[in-house]
């Protein structure tokens, strides 16, 4: 392969399959994973990216090794295939890569990942989208907590109105990632959008707004968001309605409003009401 | 999957100690106060990321500062009499939802301990576990050997308060060293080298306790001041061992009298089969120890970033 540069000889080519020479020139790769994906806010970004800036599958990562192959899962009736791959958006220089996230080997995988991405694709730079749940009103302005590998690429991002995130505790797969870029001198940076807890089970169009934003911004896309105006409208709306039939929901979440917390039992039954109110009744 | 050598310290056929977590982590906790004591140096590791998945991230203002994961290290220690190399591990790599080491990467792991001990000269492997026993928990533990040849019995039973497997009561000699504790030995024997395992004993219903048992991690490093010749202040296991030792008498206190009475038969003398309790008394304690042990178990339900 032509476009292959040096440095294979460390590559494990056998793990990934590759549907066709990508061209790109010094793409960012951006990643999203689809296990736990709260607010669905990695799936919906790389899904908007991909149709609008016309993504080509490209290469995947083979299951082998890294998911259980003992069975198929099925949910909603459907079988579910783990799949990890990467699209390429041409002309905008850009590098997706969409997987669940692997049972076995982390290490193993996410080196894949970055060998793909850095020995085919010679990414510059590495950004992953993670929804986080807060305990903030959906009314309330959303924050992109970030976290980056490399002190110099934080100054670069700064005037983007993210905020630095500070946390010590088990890490998330995206991390790691992020762990491993900077390991490969690729600086990166982990955006962890916040989504309210009661909507962490659906959808959070705000969120998605506000994360895509920060993509059209940064890699000057061109982006049309108005569709996704519409949709926070529209969601903004069920919920206002639900709080005028519903006063017990209206109190939990004037509590949230107001900067005040809700028991275990009431956070449940925000959330599922919610959930029963967008994702069921549409 | 790679080693790293800080230094490469001047040694001549130094033996090699070897410590994992398991059962009571017995001799994780023995081997290495025996490092401590000895003060030896580190001078290298195995590099973790293939074997072990990272425990935490600290992330600081916006940068990732650090992921932590369990360490592998390899320290070593010039004696009068002779060189000794230690590795403490403070995890065994797991394939699936197992406890202990198994499989190819825990196979790969001892090979990986063994060629570093082999470029020093090394030619013999000691390693330290648990030998689960129906002992009264106030009776001193004994240490149990293992051997990978009969021509190191002489020297074994030599060590104070040891005994050969087939001496323990009812076991005649056969069992399972399971893990790393185990594994690093037979790849031991397979590549020449003598390989010797000091267990110590743990009563058969603290075996699954989640915390450890430092009164067999003293009797198994009585054992390795015996073999190394050397002098230690043993008081340093005192604390650890009056605050466990206070925790079980805690749990013992809670059995039935009739139980008790029966378990108590232990003190007496180290019995082959859990002789002195029923069936019934086993289960009893089983279900109302296990009950306890679980509380420990429970972890903060905090998402991962």
């Amino acid at each position: 392969m032509d476009f292959l540069r040096k440095g294979m000889s460390r590559v494990e080519k056998g793990l990934f399959e590759i549907y066709r020479a990508p061209k790109l020139r010094n793409p960012a790769l951006i990643v999203g994973w689809q296990t736990q994906d709260v607010g669905k806010l990695s799936s919906n970004i790389l899904r908007f990216l991909n149709e609008k800036l016309g993504g080509q599958e490209i290469a995947e990562i083979k299951p082998v090794g890294f998911f259980p192959l003992g069975g198929a899962v099925f949910r909603d009736n459907l079988i579910q295939v783990p799949e990890s791959k990467f699209w390429a958006c041409e002309k905008n220089d850009l590098l997706i890569f969409r997987s669940e996230e692997p049972r076995y080997e982390w290490y193993k995988f996410l080196t894949t990942v970055l060998d793909f991405a850095e020995h085919y694709c010679h990414i510059k730079e590495l950004y992953t989208i993670s929804g986080t749940p807060s305990l903030a009103a959906h009314t309330t302005p959303r924050r992109i907590l970030a976290v980056y590998n490399q002190p110099e690429f934080q100054k670069i991002i700064q005037g983007y109105g993210l905020e630095d995130m500070t946390w010590e505790g088990p890490p998330a797969i995206s991390s790691y990632l992020l762990w491993a870029a900077e390991r490969r001198d690729i600086p990166g940076l982990s955006l962890w959008p916040e989504i309210p807890f009661y909507l962490a089970a659906g959808e959070d169009a705000m969120a998605t707004k506000l994360t895509l934003s920060f993509l059209n911004r940064r890699f000057s896309l061109g982006l049309d968001l108005g569709e996704l105006d519409l949709e926070v409208r529209n969601q903004n709306e069920k919920i206002a309605q639900l709080r005028r039939e519903n006063a017990e929901i209206n109190t939990y979440i004037n509590r949230l409003e107001s900067g005040l917390s809700l028991n275990e039992e009431e956070q449940v039954k925000l959330a599922r009401e919610v959930y029963e109110l967008l994702e069921k009744r549409g | 999957m790679g080693i790293r050598l800080l230094k490469e310290p001047e040694l001549e056929k130094p033996d090699l100690i070897c410590g994992w977590p398991g059962i009571g982590n017995i001799g994780l906790i023995a081997i290495d106060t025996l490092r401590r004591v000895l003060k030896a140096e580190e001078f290298g590791e195995i590099e973790p990321w293939d074997f072990f998945y990272p425990g935490k991230v600290s992330i600081r203002d916006g940068l990732l500062k650090d992921l932590e994961f369990p360490t592998n290290k390899f320290y070593y220690k010039s004696l009068e009499k002779r060189d000794l190399l230690f590795f403490i591990g403070e995890k065994q790599p797991t394939e699936g939802e197992r406890m202990y080491a198994t499989g190819e990467k825990a196979y790969h792991m001892a090979n990986l301990v063994l060629d570093v001990a082999e470029k020093f000269g090394c030619q013999r492997v000691y390693t330290s576990g648990a030998c689960v026993s129906p002992i009264h928990h106030t009776v001193k533990p004994r240490v149990i050997s293992v051997l990978s040849s009969e021509k190191l019995t002489k020297e074994v039973i030599r060590y104070q308060n040891t005994i050969l497997m087939s001496e323990m009561e009812g076991r005649e000699g056969e069992g399972v060293i399971t893990g790393l504790n185990g594994l690093l030995l037979a790849v031991a024997k397979k590549r020449g080298l003598e390989s010797i395992c000091l267990m110590g004993e743990i009563p058969d219903w603290l075996s699954g306790s989640p915390f450890p048992y430092p009164m067999a991690s003293k009797s198994v490093l009585e054992g390795f001041a015996d073999i190394l010749g050397v002098s230690i202040d043993f008081r340093i296991l005192d604390s650890m061992v009056a605050q466990i030792e206070e925790i079980i008498e805690r749990l013992y206190e809670g059995f039935p009298p009739e139980i008790k009475e029966r378990y108590d038969q232990r003190k007496l003398v180290a019995q082959a089969k859990p002789a002195g309790i029923t069936e019934e008394d086993a289960k009893w304690i089983k279900e109302h120890i296990n009950g306890f042990f679980k509380k420990g178990d429970e972890q903060g339900g905090e998402r991962p970033i």
